[in-house]
């Protein structure tokens, strides 16, 4: 099971505690959404914690800490013509690519740019999600969020409001099968839960467990698709260079 | 009044409970308590909160870290574990919770999920993005306090 992060400077932890404290508690991976956090350079190597010149490798990371630590993007932009261009520029470079929703053009953009992995928090401010975006997002392979960071963080009013957008969510995502991803939106690790806590909160607001750990699970699939996709021996889908088949 | 025979007694489940927070803040045996109970009001309703009881049992927070045993009636563990997931905070300050373990006794739960003694924090100044910062030190993790406010770090992010 993945958790997908703010990390620092967008949150308030870095890269390496939230990486701690998701393998204490249990993840196999961390994603970390914030771009500033993971430098991706093409002409290193391989991704490093933060931008300076001696931040520590995330091939270090992982191996310290024993959790597969994920460069991704969120992509926070106002209009859908700016958010086409971002797209374009961070797809080479990140394994995972999120676009934030909220918003009814930028949740309708989303859904229908088979570029984006995921569409991050599709129900906040004045977003809304509907039958035509969840068939666009299931046809071009677009997971939509569940937010849960409301459940765990928001009280009052706030909460409920933000959990029968959940419900809404939850019933037209399951109606059209549309691929989607559970989390928590941790900015610290202080906001972090152990993906049995999660589930646990979740089933107690009325939501199916496998259903949510299904979504926890989903990160670590796109995960693995994505870096197969960026592997050297790819060439398209069911095209690969390789050794050829000695057994029919 | 004489207590009830064997079979007809309350049985209990006891949940270890690790709670971590800035180094800097103080929480309350009492603060806590209320914090849970207030958690599971508003997850589970007055009905699911009696259902739950969750009563603080043990409590040892030092520098914003420790951990407690919080009781709950048997067959209620997954609403129990869903209330404690749902502190976020206690008085305004954010805490992070995390159940350990769950034992049918006290002191099963205390032999086999608590007393890992947290190493005392050490204060320290650092580099940190740019600048001179104070910071707790307790093992790998580092508080880093940036103005008014704090950053999670470990030792790798230390310049």
């Amino acid at each position: 099971m993945y958790e997908a992060v703010h990390a620092y400077p967008d949150g308030s932890s870095t890269v390496a505690r939230h990486a701690r404290t998701a393998a204490e508690q249990g993840y196999d991976g961390i994603v970390v959404r914030t771009r500033d956090a993971v430098a991706v350079d093409p002409e290193r190597a391989e991704p490093a914690a933060t931008a300076e010149p001696n931040a520590t490798s995330v091939t270090t990371l992982r191996e310290e800490y024993d959790i597969d630590i994920v460069d991704a993007v969120e992509i926070d932009v106002e209009t859908p013509a700016s958010a086409g261009g971002s797209v374009g520029n961070y797809r080479p470079d990140r394994t995972v690519v999120c676009l934030v929703g909220g918003d009814d053009r930028l949740n309708r953009f989303a859904v229908e740019e088979p570029r984006v992995d995921v569409l991050a928090r599709p129900m906040d401010g004045s977003g809304d999600f509907n039958h035509v975006l969840a068939k666009a997002a299931r046809d071009n392979r677009v997971h939509v969020e569940f937010d849960l960071g409301p459940l765990l963080r928001a009280t009052g009013g706030r909460r409920v409001r933000a959990l029968s957008d959940l419900r809404k969510l939850h019933e037209i995502l399951t109606y059209y099968d549309t691929p989607y991803v559970v989390s928590a939106n941790p900015r610290t690790h202080l906001e972090l839960r152990a993906p049995r806590d999660l589930v646990a909160a979740a089933a107690a607001a009325g939501f199916d467990p496998e259903w949510i750990r299904g979504g926890l699970n989903t990160w670590g699939n796109i995960v693995e698709r994505n870096r197969e996709r960026r592997s050297g021996s790819f060439i398209e889908p069911g095209v690969r260079r390789g050794r050829y088949e000695t057994e029919r | 009044m004489k207590h009830l025979p064997k079979h007809l007694r309350q049985r209990w489940r006891y949940l270890a409970v690790g709670i971590e927070a800035w180094p800097d803040t103080n929480i309350s045996r009492r603060a806590f308590q209320r914090a849970l109970w207030y958690a599971a009001g508003n997850l589970l309703g007055d009905a699911g909160s009696a259902d739950v009881d969750l009563t603080l049992l043990g409590f040892t927070v030092e520098n914003g870290r420790g951990e407690a045993i919080v009781r709950t009636r048997r067959g209620h563990v997954d609403a129990a574990r869903a209330a404690i997931a749902c502190v976020h905070a206690i008085d305004g300050d954010p805490v992070g919770i995390r159940v350990r373990g769950i034992s049918g006794t006290v002191r099963a739960c205390e032999e086999r999920y608590m007393g890992g003694a947290s190493p005392d924090p050490i204060q320290r100044d650092v580099a940190f993005a740019g600048a001179e910062r104070s910071v707790v030190v307790r093992g790998d993790a580092h508080d880093i306090a940036i103005d008014s406010d704090h950053v999670g770090a470990t030792a790798f992010d230390i310049e």
